[in-house]
C-alpha cells in the first residue's frame, strides 16, 4: 500500500508541477512584453513562476486588484457550490448508480441512461429553472450579468430556494458522473466468474453482493474520483454563468473573455490541483478495496 | 466488422446493444439529411427576422413558434442544427486525429519519450475539458472555436488511446510477436487496424458527441458562434432571458442539441460508464 | 462413514436448456466411498449434469427424470430443490472462483460457515484443521493472502481444505485439478482420496483431459453432444476395447513403458546450439562463472524441456531467443552466433521461428482468423493478395478451420480452434525452430488427441525443429525423441527420452515420470 501511495503520490507531484508550468505560462502572456519574441515570453515565464513560488500571481489588467485577493473572495464559492453539488451527486448519484449499475437492471438500463445523460447541463440548468419558476415558483436569480451576491449557507427558505437551482444542476451532473463510474465498475465486476462459482460453493446471493460485489464498485466510484470532479468544475462554470453565481468558475470565464491572463492561472491552477488532488486520494481510498496482491 | 463479428458469432442475431448502434447511425442520417436540406426544409432564412408575431407559442403556422424577434423557431433550429453540426465535423476530426490517432502511436515510441508525453497530456487532461475550450478561445479567437472545441476533447481521447495501445505493446502477444520478428511497424499497424481504423466509426461517433458538447456550452457561454451565425448553444443562450415565459424558445433548440449527441453516442456503442 | 450407503440415484435424467437438448437420458448410482468421472468437452452434457446434482440450474434449464439423495424416494429432477444430503461443490484454482480482493481465508470461512451455520471464527479453524491434514498444502497463514497471491497449486489445496472441512456427503468436482502439473495432480488426488476414505463421501468428478482423471482409477462415463457413449472402469476403457470415440480420447494417455517406435527424425546439422549458458547468474569462490547449460539441437529433431513450473525450462527458452539477459553463455541460432547480431538482423533470423502456446496468448485476441494466418506471409514476404490467400487456405484446411468465417475476431474462438490457429500460423510461418508451450493445456481428451496429430503432422511436412516444454511426460513422449530434465534452473538428466523413460537416473526425473503415469491399483 505504501509503495503505491508513494507512486501516486509522485506522479501526482509532477502533475501539479506541469499545471504550475501551465499556469505560470499563461500568467506570462500578461507581460507587457511577453508577445515580442520567445526570450521575451521565457523571460516573464520565469517571473511569472518566481511569483508563483511567493504566491504572487500578479494584479488584475481590469481592476489592478491582486489576483490573490480576487481568488480568495471567489474561490469558496465555487468550492462550496461544487462540494455541495458533490453531496447532491453523493445522494442521487449513488443510489442510482447500484440501481442500474449491478445485476440484470445494468444492461436494461443502459439505454435510459444514456438518454438521460445526452442533455448538455446548461440545457438541463435551465429545465431546472423553468420547473423550479413556474411549477414550485421559486425565485430563479437572473441578472444583468452582475453577480447576485449569493451566499453559500442561506439564511432562510427564500435564500435556499435561490441557491438549489445551481446546486442542483452542479450535482446532477456530477451524479451522472458519478453512476458512470459505478456503472464501469459494475460492468467490470459482472465480468469476473467468482460471484457465480461462490454461489456454486454455497454462499446466497445478498451475502455476495454486499460483502464482495458493493465494495468492488463502490471502489470504482472512489478510483474515478478525479473524473467526478472534472464534471462537478465544468458544470460549477455553466451553473454560475446561468444562476448569475459570483464564483470563481464565472470570474474564470469572463477574464477569458477580456484576457485577463493574471486572473485565469491561479484560476486554472487551484482547478487542476483540486482536481489531481481529489484523484489521488480517490485513487489511494480505493487501493486496499481493489488490490490483487498479484504481480502487475 | 466487429457487430458483424459478434453477430456472425452468436448466430446471427443482432442484440439489443446492435440496435442501438443502428438506431443511433439512423438518427445520424436522419441530421445528416435535415442538416443538408436545412435550407429547403427551413420555410425562412437564417436569421429573418419578424417573419411572425413575436414570441408566439407553438401553433399550425409556425409549429415551433416565434422568438421575441418574430423568427420562425423550427427554420432557426435548422439553421442552427446545421451550424452546430458544420462546427463539430471539422472538431471531430481535430479530436481523431491529436487524440486517438496520436494517442496510439505515442504509445510506441521509446519509452522515456511515450511517458513523457503522457504526462503532459494528463495534465491538460486534468482540466475540464469545457474551461480547456474556453482558454484556447481566448487565446486565439472565436473562430477557432472548431479547433478549440477539438483540442479540449483530445486529451482525454489521447490518454485513453494511450493506455489501451500500452496494454497491447506489453501483452503477451506483442512480445511472442516479436520474438517471431514481426517488426515494430508492423504492430503499429495491428494496432491502428484493430482499434482505430476497425472502430474509426464507433470513435468518430464517440468524439462528434464530445465535441459537440463542448461546442454547443461554448457558444452558450458566448465564446463560440458569432451572431447572426448562430448555433444551437448560441440560440438557447438567446432565449435565456425569456424562456420561462416562452418555453418553445429554448426548449426546441435544446431538443435538437440532446438528439444529436443521443444520437452520436448510440451510434458510438457507448457502453457501461464509458465517458463521451 | 457413509461409505457402502448410496449417496445419489439418477434415473433417466435429461436437460434441455432454452430449447436445446445438452443431456439425453442418463442413468447412474453412487455409494458412499465411490468415485465417478464424467469424460467429456465443453458441450458433452456433463456441466448440465453438473448443474442440477449441485442444486445451481440455470434459468432456462428443464430436466426430467429422478433423482434420489441417500435413502430418500426418488423425486423429479425438476424439482430437485434442497435436499438434506451435503452436496458441496469444488472449483477449480483456475476458472478464479475466488473474490480478486478479498483474503482466501476470509472467503473459505465464510463458504465453511454458511454450511455448517457457524461462527466465523470456528469456520476458520476448521479450515485450518482441513488444510494441516494435507502436507503437500501451504502454510495456513499463507492463506491471508489474497488469490492473485496465491499460485494455482497453493489455491487448490485451500479449495480442497474448504471443501472437506464442510463434511461432504456428495462431492462434486468441477474439472478441479485438470490446469495443474500431472505431479501436482497426483499428490492433491492422492490426497483427496485418502480424505475420500476417512470421511466416506462420493466423489462425481467433471474431467475434460485425462491427467486427473487417470489418477482416480475409477469408473468413468464418456459423455458426447449430451448422450452416454460408453461407460466403466478406466483402465478397461483405456485398454482399447471400447467405443471409436472412446479410443480416440483416450489416444491422449501416456503410456511410459509403452513408447512408441523412435521416430526417424532428420539428423540434420546442428540448428541450435548452447554453450555454458548460465540461468542462475552465480559466480563460484573462484569468480568464475557457474557451469552453465550446454547442449545440441539438430535440424527437424525434438526436444523436451521437462520439469515443474520454475523448474527453469522456459527461462531457457527465453535466454535462448534474447527475450532475457543471461549472465554467461553463448547461443548459436542456424550457424550465427546470436550475441553478434545487430537488432534487425535478430529480427530476420526470429523470422523462422515459431510458438504454439497452451495459453494462447500468442494469439492476439483482436486480430480475425485469416489475418492471425495472413501476418507472417505479409510481414515477411512479398506475395500478392492471391498467394497469400491460397498459403492461408492450405493451411487453415490442414487444421480444420477453413470452414469457419474468416472475419471472426480470435476472442471469439474456443481454446481448441485457438490452438488450431497457432499451427495454421506456424504452418505458413514455415519455421526452422517450433517453441511448443504446454500445447494440449486446457483441451478436453478429444482435441489433445487431435492436436498431437496436427502437431506431428506438422512436422512431418514442414519439418521444424520441435523444442516443446512441458511439465507432462506424455506430452514429451507424444512429440518428442530426446528430453532435458530440469530442477531448480538445472539440467538433472538428458537424454534419448526412450531411455530415460525405462531407466531415469535422477530422482526428480523418475517422479515426474512417475505422475504422467495412470494410477492402476
Amino acid at each position: 500500500m505504501l509503495r503505491f501511495v508513494l507512486r501516486e503520490a509522485g506522479r501526482t507531484g509532477l502533475g501539479l508541477v506541469g499545471a504550475v508550468l501551465l499556469a505560470a505560462a499563461i500568467s506570462a502572456l500578461a507581460a507587457p512584453d511577453a508577445g515580442s519574441g520567445a526570450w521575451h515570453f521565457l523571460v516573464a515565464w520565469g517571473h511569472a513562476l518566481d511569483g508563483f513560488a511567493h504566491l504572487d500571481f500578479g494584479h488584475s489588467a481590469m481592476t489592478g486588484v491582486p489576483a490573490g485577493e480576487e481568488l480568495e473572495r471567489r474561490l469558496p464559492l465555487t468550492l462550496g457550490l461544487v462540494l455541495e453539488g458533490f453531496a447532491v451527486a453523493l445522494i442521487v448519484g449513488i443510489p442510482v448508480g447500484f440501481l442500474f449499475g449491478a445485476g440484470p437492471a445494468r444492461r436494461a438500463a443502459a439505454p435510459l441512461v444514456q438518454v438521460l445523460s445526452a442533455a448538455p447541463i446548461f440545457c438541463a440548468g435551465l429545465a431546472l429553472a423553468f420547473v423550479a419558476a413556474n411549477l414550485l415558483h421559486w425565485p430563479v436569480p437572473r441578472g444583468t450579468g452582475v453577480a447576485s451576491g449569493l451566499t453559500l449557507m442561506p439564511k432562510d427558505a427564500r435564500e435556499l430556494e435561490t441557491l438549489l437551482l445551481p446546486v442542483l444542476t452542479v450535482g446532477l451532473s456530477g451524479a451522472a458522473a458519478a453512476q458512470l463510474a459505478l456503472r464501469r465498475a459494475g460492468a467490470e465486476s459482472a465480468r469476473q466468474p467468482w460471484r457465480t462459482q461462490l454461489r456454486r460453493m454455497g454462499l446466497g446471493a445478498w451475502e455476495i453482493e454486499t460483502v464482495f460485489g458493493v465494495p468492488q464498485i463502490f471502489a470504482g466510484l472512489l478510483s474515478d474520483l478525479g473524473e467526478v470532479m472534472l464534471a462537478l468544475f465544468s458544470a460549477a462554470a455553466v451553473a454560475e454563468w446561468v444562476f448569475n453565481y459570483a464564483g470563481a468558475a464565472d470570474l474564470f470565464v469572463k477574464s477569458v473573455a477580456l484576457h485577463d491572463w493574471a486572473i485565469v492561472s491561479p484560476i486554472l491552477l487551484s482547478f487542476a490541483g483540486l482536481t489531481m488532488i481529489a484523484g489521488l486520494i480517490g485513487r489511494c481510498a480505493a487501493y486496499p478495496l481493489v488490490a490483487t496482491g498479484a504481480a502487475p | 466488422m466487429t457487430m458483424a463479428t459478434t453477430a456472425s458469432a452468436r448466430g446471427g442475431v443482432p442484440s439489443l446493444h446492435a440496435l442501438l448502434r443502428i438506431a443511433g447511425w439512423i438518427g445520424l442520417g436522419l441530421i445528416a439529411v435535415a442538416v443538408s436540406l436545412s435550407d429547403f426544409l427551413a420555410t425562412a432564412p437564417a436569421n429573418a427576422t419578424a417573419i411572425g408575431p413575436l414570441l408566439a407559442p407553438p401553433s399550425a403556422d409556425f409549429r415551433f413558434g416565434t422568438d421575441i424577434l418574430g423568427r420562425d423557431m423550427l427554420s432557426e433550429t435548422l439553421h442552427a442544427l446545421s451550424a452546430t453540426v458544420r462546427s463539430a465535423l471539422p472538431a471531430t476530426v481535430v479530436t481523431l486525429l491529436v487524440g486517438a490517432l496520436f494517442g496510439f502511436v505515442a504509445a510506441r515510441l521509446p519509452r522515456s519519450l511515450a511517458l513523457t508525453l503522457r504526462s503532459l497530456v494528463g495534465i491538460l487532461a486534468s482540466l475540464p475539458a469545457l474551461l480547456l475550450a474556453v482558454l484556447v478561445i481566448g487565446l486565439t479567437t472565436r473562430d477557432w472555436a472548431a479547433v478549440a472545441a477539438g483540442l479540449s476533447a483530445a486529451p482525454f481521447t489521447f490518454v485513453r488511446a494511450f493506455d489501451r495501445a500500452r496494454i497491447e505493446e506489453r501483452a503477451t502477444h506483442s512480445e511472442y510477436a516479436r520474438a517471431t520478428g514481426i517488426s515494430a511497424s508492423t504492430l503499429l499497424r495491428r494496432d491502428l487496424v484493430y482499434e482505430f481504423s476497425d472502430t474509426i466509426l464507433s470513435s468518430a461517433a464517440r468524439a462528434l458527441a464530445a465535441v459537440t458538447l463542448i461546442l454547443s456550452t461554448v457558444s452558450f457561454l458566448g465564446f463560440g458562434a458569432v451572431p447572426p451565425h448562430r448555433d444551437l448553444g448560441l440560440m438557447i443562450a438567446a432565449a435565456k432571458p425569456y424562456f420561462l415565459q416562452a418555453w418553445w424558445t429554448a426548449a426546441f433548440p435544446a431538443a435538437a442539441l440532446t438528439l444529436l449527441i443521443l444520437f452520436a453516442r448510440l451510434a458510438a456503442g457507448l457502453d457501461e460508464g464509458e465517458r463521451a | 462413514m457413509s461409505e457402502g450407503r448410496p449417496i445419489v440415484e439418477v434415473q433417466d435424467l435429461g436437460v434441455i436448456h432454452n430449447g436445446t437438448t445438452e443431456l439425453e437420458k442418463i442413468s447412474f448410482r453412487l455409494e458412499g466411498g465411490e468415485t465417478l468421472v464424467l469424460l467429456g468437452d465443453a458441450v458433452s452434457g456433463k456441466d448440465a449434469l453438473l448443474r442440477v446434482l449441485g442444486g445451481y440450474a440455470k434459468r432456462g434449464d428443464v430436466c426430467s427424470g429422478t433423482i434420489a439423495f441417500g435413502d430418500g424416494v426418488a423425486l423429479p429432477a425438476a424439482k430437485r430443490g434442497k435436499s438434506d444430503l451435503r452436496v458441496v461443490y469444488l472449483a477449480a484454482a483456475a476458472d478464479a472462483p475466488l473474490h480478486p480482493h478479498a483474503s482466501v481465508v476470509s472467503q473459505l470461512s465464510r463458504v465453511i460457515a454458511r454450511r455448517h451455520g457457524s461462527p466465523r471464527a470456528s469456520a476458520r479453524e476448521e479450515l485450518r484443521i482441513a488444510l494441516e491434514r494435507f502436507p503437500a498444502a501451504p502454510p495456513f497463514a499463507d492463506l491471508k493472502k489474497r488469490p492473485g497471491e496465491l499460485d494455482a497449486m497453493a489455491l487448490s489445496w485451500a479449495l480442497l481444505a474448504a471443501a472437506i472441512a464442510q463434511a461432504p456427503q456428495l462431492l462434486i468436482a468441477d474439472h478441479a485439478f485438470g490446469d495443474l502439473t500431472p505431479r501436482s495432480i497426483r499428490a492433491i488426488v492422492a490426497a483427496l482420496m485418502a480424505e475420500q476414505k476417512r470421511l466416506g463421501f462420493a466423489l462425481l468428478y467433471a474431467a475434460r483431459g485425462l491427467k486427473a482423471a487417470a489418477q482416480f482409477n475409477s469408473r468413468v462415463i464418456v459423455l458426447r453432444q449430451g448422450k452416454v457413449i460408453e461407460e466403466g472402469a478406466f483402465a478397461k476403457l483405456a485398454s482399447g476395447q471400447s467405443h471409436a470415440y472412446t479410443r480416440t480420447l483416450f489416444k491422449a494417455l501416456p503410456r511410459p513403458l509403452d513408447t512408441p517406435p523412435g521416430r526417424n527424425a532428420t539428423r540434420g546439422e546442428p540448428l541450435l546450439q548452447v554453450q555454458g549458458l548460465d540461468l542462475l547468474g552465480a559466480k563460484t569462490k573462484s569468480g568464475r562463472g557457474r557451469d552453465g547449460i550446454t547442449f545440441e539441437l539438430r535440424r527437424g529433431a525434438s526436444l523436451a524441456l521437462i520439469g515443474e513450473e520454475g523448474s527453469g525450462r522456459r527461462a531457457l527458452v527465453r535466454a535462448l531467443l534474447g527475450l532475457d539477459n543471461v549472465a554467461s553463455g553463448r547461443v548459436v541460432l542456424d550457424q550465427v552466433d546470436m550475441s553478434i547480431l545487430s537488432a534487425p538482423m535478430t529480427s530476420r533470423l526470429r523470422r523462422r521461428i515459431a510458438f504454439i502456446t497452451g495459453a494462447d496468448d500468442a494469439l492476439d485476441p483482436r486480430m480475425t482468423l485469416w489475418d492471425t494466418v495472413d501476418e507472417p506471409l505479409r510481414a515477411h514476404l512479398r506475395l500478392s493478395r492471391e498467394m497469400v490467400a491460397g498459403h492461408r487456405e492450405t493451411a487453415l484446411k490442414r487444421v480444420g478451420l477453413a470452414s469457419y468465417d474468416g472475419r471472426r475476431a480470435v476472442a471469439t474462438l474456443s481454446p481448441y480452434d485457438k490452438r488450431r490457429l497457432q499451427v495454421a500460423r506456424a504452418i505458413v510461418s514455415s519455421p526452422f525452430l517450433a517453441v511448443i508451450d504446454e500445447p494440449l493445456r486446457g483441451l478436453d481428451a478429444f482435441a489433445q488427441s487431435i492436436l498431437t496429430e496436427l502437431l506431428e503432422d506438422f512436422r512431418r511436412q514442414e519439418g521444424p525443429a520441435f523444442l516443446i516444454i512441458t511439465a507432462d511426460v506424455g506430452v514429451a513422449q507424444a512429440l518428442a525423441e530426446d528430453a532435458m530434465f530440469f530442477k531448480d534452473r538445472k539440467v538433472v538428466e538428458r537424454g534419448p527420452l526412450r531411455d530415460i523413460l525405462k531407466n531415469p537416473k535422477d530422482e526428480e526425473t523418475r517422479l515426474l515420470i512417475e505422475a504422467a503415469r495412470p494410477v492402476t491399483d
